[in-house]
């Protein structure tokens, strides 16, 4: 049986606020991307797959398992990487001992295999030669990169990662999607961000969130596709775009929900198309669900 | 770098085993916590005295308590406090909140073995047998050392864990023990004047710590009222309610009520104990 997460008519709300309505999905191993506003829902969503949350409404099962229940959610935990949008790290420790206290909270009881894992995951977020170093003396990118690095422990079959590329230079970027798209070979994958170009590079599938339903599910490329002839280049900012914005040439890019023929064409990229479905700004109403 | 995976975790069949290695791994952080070592280093500079030197309990007795249990009680509560920024992480792994409050109270055994330690160190600069323990039985003067030394150091490290779990404010534990220590200087000032009072006998045993007997300024020396067993008996009740309390953090469903259950129940020994601790030992002071 193939390992899988479900979502069934999942809502949530933090008092009067609705933060996911209705949101029914199904996971499979694989990279699957969040796209979505500030707000649109997708830390809570994650938070919901990672256990870090109940729901007010719909069912969740992860590898089978439903998260309501105390020894079904230990089991989940088991098999579950993940990394929260924020964290504080405590003071005085390196990252290998951090990653090495996770790694014993994980369950890796034998020292040896337990250090082990710790190094190996230290190495696929490129920070081996950090490890002794204290995680306060760090740089925001490289303190990510060691959250990164406690959610890789063990190879999780789900690794739930939000926003995991913030502040990582590009070069270690490119190094985690190698990593991540290696680890999707055989475990679930779903990452949230706002970056676009990550998504378009690593994930099969795409989500977009809006005001906490879901407003596209499908293959990145059909997202893409739909954004064919609706973006061009002009000298000027063109009022028909529902979006425009001067490039590095001094030309402006232009993103409009009408399909043109009398302007200079250009292959639309996963941002121009995120733009389009939302509207051109995050002021749009919603339109309806997009489903590929 | 390299991309290769490793080979699924072990089997982790051994919640047991996982908890003995974080219990393992908490002692050593603890042990090495900057506030415990100042405090063990100035228990061990204050016994380390000449026993000649040393002429009355009280003067010595509260060090350990003061050091070992309220420092330890600080120490304690900026460990257990220590991962509160990295809970997204740690909240969402196999070990559940209670088992990480539970490895966190093992912690305890550290200075409950150094309280242990200074306790027989006190013994050998004022032997039981000295008449600076006062008017009490010689098994009495054990109990009123394990309770001012020992138990102590054990319950003020367990408090800083229930309040590290509860409370937010990062100087809950300074401020308590400020108010500890405030409270136990208040009523033994009470106690001076009125040494026969039953209410003040209780609001003196109603602490985690309490003198038996005082010399004061004068060279006659005071045996208060109360039974030191007794009151070992509700040092030893706040113990179970600190780590009960404690536990009551995330606990679910059965454990829950499972908890809860057991607070009452020890919660309820207290008050007995307190009560037994007043009305025992004897009837009014005795001044030699």
């Amino acid at each position: 049986m193939t390992a899988s997460i479900s979502l069934c008519d999942v809502g949530r709300t933090f008092g009067a606020t609705r933060a996911l309505a209705g949101v029914s999905l199904d996971l499979k191993p694989g990279v699957t991307g969040l796209l979505g506003p500030n707000g649109a829902g997708k830390t809570t969503l994650l938070r919901l797959l990672a256990t870090a949350l109940p729901t007010t409404q719909g069912q969740v099962r992860v590898l089978g398992l439903d998260p309501e229940v105390p020894a079904e959610r230990t089991g989940i935990r088991r098999q579950l990487g993940y990394l929260p949008q924020e964290i504080g790290f405590p003071r005085g420790f390196t990252a290998f001992a951090y990653v090495d206290y996770i790694a014993l909270l994980k369950e890796w009881t034998q020292p040896p295999a337990r250090h082990a894992e710790v190094r190996r995951v230290l190495g696929l977020v490129g920070l081996s030669d950090l490890s002794a170093k204290r995680i306060r003396a760090m740089s925001g990118g490289q303190r990510r990169r060691v959250a990164l690095a406690q959610a890789l422990l063990g190879s999780p079959p789900v690794l739930i990662l939000d926003e995991p590329t913030t502040g990582v230079d590009p070069e270690q970027r490119v190094t985690l999607r190698t990593v991540l798209a290696e680890i999707a070979r055989t475990s679930i994958v779903v990452l949230s961000t706002h970056q676009t170009e990550d998504v378009a590079a690593l994930c099969e599938r795409v989500i977009v969130l809006d005001r906490g339903r879901v407003r596209y599910d499908g293959p990145v490329t059909d997202l893409v596709s739909q954004a064919a002839g609706r973006v061009w280049l002009a000298d000027q900012p063109d009022p028909a775009a529902s979006a425009s914005w001067r490039t590095g040439t001094g030309r402006y890019r232009n993103v409009g929900a009408r399909v043109r023929n009398d302007v200079e064409h250009v292959e639309p990229s996963l941002e121009d198309a995120y733009l389009l479905l939302r509207g051109g700004s995050p002021e749009h109403e919603p339109a309806g669900e997009m489903t590929s | 770098m390299t991309t290769t995976l490793a080979p699924a975790r072990p089997a982790a069949d051994a919640d047991r085993a996982t908890f003995a290695a974080l219990a393992a791994r908490e002692v050593r952080r603890f042990a090495v916590n900057p506030v415990f070592l100042f405090a063990v280093a100035m228990t061990v500079w204050v016994l380390s005295t000449d026993p000649g030197n040393v002429t009355e309990i009280d003067s010595v007795n509260w060090i350990p308590a003061v050091f070992l249990g309220g420092f330890g009680m600080m120490a304690t509560f900026w460990l257990t406090r220590s991962m509160r920024a990295s809970e997204p992480i740690v909240g969402v792994t196999p070990v559940t909140l209670p088992a990480r409050t539970a490895a966190l109270c093992t912690v305890a055994i550290v200075p409950f073995a150094c309280g242990g330690l200074a306790l027989l160190r006190f013994v050998q600069l004022i032997p039981v047998g000295d008449p600076a323990y006062g008017a009490f039985s010689p098994s009495a003067r054990i109990a009123v050392l394990v309770g001012q030394i020992v138990i102590p150091s054990l319950g003020g490290p367990l408090l800083g864990v229930a309040l590290g779990r509860w409370v937010r404010f990062p100087g809950a534990a300074f401020v308590l023990f400020l108010i500890l220590f405030g409270w136990g200087n208040l009523v033994t000032a009470l106690s001076i004047s009125r040494p026969d009072s039953t209410p003040l006998v209780v609001l003196r045993l109603f602490a985690p710590f309490s003198f038996f007997t005082l010399r004061g300024n004068t060279a006659h020396l005071t045996t208060w009222r109360g039974s030191p067993w007794f009151f070992l008996g509700w040092q030893l009740a706040l113990c179970a309610i600190a780590v009960l309390v404690a536990l009551l953090r995330g606990a679910e469903g059965r454990a829950r009520l499972r908890i809860i259950r057991a607070l009452g129940v020890a919660g309820a020994v207290a008050v007995v104990m307190l009560v037994l601790a007043a009305a025992g030992g004897f009837t009014h002071a005795v001044t030699a």
